[in-house]
């Protein structure tokens, strides 16, 4: 602050002025292609339109519409279960995965980034291979097979078929947010533990008392993270089980795909986006919260 | 750093083993990945993986490669990443410099602005996205793969996050010197943000070439595929024996384990500054 008051005043606004064409362009980008089409999805979701006539206006017939089709039901509940289950799972094997790498064994690193592969591969390659291992001949039940399971058919079952795409999901992520934790729990200082173990606290105890509480912040952000990736997830259930079976597996962003391109109903798939979102919305405005908390330390 | 870990004991070689074997199972879907590409193809659904070929089928990667125009699809999807990636570098580099040391009049807003974006991925807007694309006559184009993909604001608060850690005072000596503001991020602020620029590089090289839905969107001709597009349509043909289709996934890989090797360095210390704090 005292070496910029050492700054002329046009200096000043010389500064102002480049910070301006710094920021414009991404600004410019984001008004043109986020801003824009979600004003224009707000006004979309009230009409009907197939891109063939020009947009008809029909009030909140495509919500209420929506309301009643039990396809949008059921692709939002599937949704809802798709975050809440891997979001659960993904902290738990993250924060597992983590502790484990937390170690000064020899190799450790190279372990982490051999783990951290399953993280950048492309997400293509990644459902074409888990749609081979959950094969019913596939390698998973190969694995299973010693310990009394028998043929079991992961993609064709309603019952089975999100958690294996939620399972796959976890295989994808996990690696990702254990780093995340991982660097968390490198800040721990070590004398923390010493003190601990000191006073005759076991590794339970530790683990409860003083690692946890101390993560808290990063969990809540790894949460909310995984929660905004899993509301938009695609690929996945498009890929490996197509939505099916029965729509067991279909997510909101694939109705809104199947609606928009499929059948054209550009108002419907609309509808649809406002909902999710909605759902996105919800999220982010916690995240926020928080993100705001952070900057006035 | 030093000795924030030494509470464990140093276990040498013996420790690694568990680790060693957990690894090994996390990424035994890749080796089997890499195996299959090179497997005959009615060995697909024995009752037992064979795990190391009996014969080997290198001529699975000419034969797949043969099948579509899979040499332009890799092509398209090069010159997107390539693109997108240099895109993120750029302007979330200046934008996230400007709002981390050059205080302006509405920053705030600008940056919940950007950040409030996170909120709006394709999957959400992928219908007036498409037709605002439609309305610039750019699909089945790089302008129309690229253009929406970018910027990403996940890159502008990353290196703001980063720049905001670089003391402003080497910032303001430069400027006293009389250097100006592209000399000052170019000498003074990129040579410390290697880490993450790292990290920037490889999500949105990973985002971009990974890319699905956007051009499964916009794209009609042949020409215009990515690898992506073109290999979910060589599995839906019959006759396309799945070893194919792994070398293809495999070939597909490898150009995103390279960039990680590269980065891998920068990469350590990007993930463990950043912090990624909420």
């Amino acid at each position: 602050m005292a070496a910029r008051a050492g700054l002329s005043v046009p200096y000043r606004w010389r500064l102002r002025l480049w910070a301006l064409a710094f920021v414009l362009p991404t600004v410019a980008f984001f008004l043109v292609f986020k801003y824009g089409p979600m004003l224009w999805a707000f006004q979309l979701a009230f009409t009907s339109y197939d891109m063939l006539s020009a947009p008809r206006i029909v009030g909140i017939e495509n919500f209420a519409s929506l309301s009643r089709d039990p396809i949008f039901r059921q692709a939002l509940g599937n949704t809802c279960v798709y975050i809440a289950g891997s979001t659960t799972l993904l902290v738990v094997v993250a924060l597992a995965l983590a502790m484990a790498l937390n170690t000064r064994v020899r190799g450790a690193r190279l372990c982490m980034s051999a783990m951290f592969l399953t993280n950048i591969m492309p997400i293509i390659a990644v459902c074409l291979v888990w749609r081979f291992l959950l094969h019913p001949h596939g390698l998973v039940n190969q694995l299973l097979g010693p310990f009394g399971f028998g043929r079991i058919d992961w993609l064709t079952s309603e019952q089975l078929a999100m958690p294996a795409i939620i399972g796959v999901t976890v295989w994808r992520f996990a690696p990702y947010f254990m780093v995340v934790f991982l660097a968390a729990l490198l800040n721990i200082p070590a004398e923390y533990y010493e003190a601990a173990a000191m006073d005759g606290a076991g590794g339970v105890t530790r683990f409860l008392r003083i690692t946890l509480p101390l993560l808290a912040p990063v969990m809540f952000f790894v949460v909310l993270v995984s929660a905004l990736l899993c509301a938009r997830i695609f690929l996945m259930p498009f890929l490996i089980t197509g939505g099916g079976p029965g729509g067991a597996t279909r997510v909101l962003s694939m109705l809104i795909y199947e609606t928009g391109f499929s059948y054209m109903k550009m108002g419907r798939a609309a509808a649809i986006s406002v909902v999710l979102f909605a759902i996105m919305l919800a999220f982010t405005l916690v995240q926020m919260r928080l993100f705001a908390a952070s900057e006035e330390d | 750093m030093s000795g924030r870990s030494r509470r464990f004991l140093t276990a040498g070689w013996l420790g690694l083993v568990p680790l060693a074997a957990l690894t090994f199972l996390v990424t035994l879907p890749i080796i089997w990945m890499a195996t299959t590409s090179f497997q005959a193809g009615e060995k697909m659904f024995q009752l037992t993986t064979e795990w190391i070929p009996s014969v080997w089928h290198p001529e699975n990667y000419p034969n797949a490669l043969a099948r579509a125009a899979f040499p332009i699809y890799f092509l398209n999807s090069a010159v997107i990443s390539v693109g997108v990636t240099l895109g993120n570098l750029v302007f979330c580099t200046l934008a996230g410099y400007a709002l981390a040391k050059l205080r302006f009049p509405g920053d705030r807003v600008v940056l919940i602005l950007i950040l409030s974006t996170l909120m709006l991925p394709l999957e959400v807007t992928l219908v007036p996205t498409f037709l605002i694309v439609h309305k610039f006559h750019w699909l089945n184009s790089y302008q129309g793969l690229v253009g929406p993909l970018l910027i990403d604001a996940f890159g502008v608060f990353l290196m703001r996050q980063f720049i905001l850690k670089i003391p402003t005072d080497y910032i303001e000596a430069a400027r006293i010197d009389g250097a100006g503001e592209f000399r000052i991020l170019w000498q003074v602020v990129l040579p410390q943000c290697r880490p993450a620029l790292a990290v920037l590089t490889i999500f949105a090289f990973r985002d971009s070439w990974d890319q699905f839905l956007w051009p499964l969107a916009i794209v009609s001709r042949d020409e215009w595929r990515t690898y992506p597009l073109g290999l979910v349509r060589f599995g839906e043909d019959y006759g396309n024996p799945p070893t194919e289709q792994m070398a293809i996934a495999v070939l597909a890989t490898i150009p995103v384990f390279v960039v990680f090797l590269v980065l891998q360095r920068a990469l350590r210390r990007g993930f463990g500054l950043s912090g990624l704090k909420g």
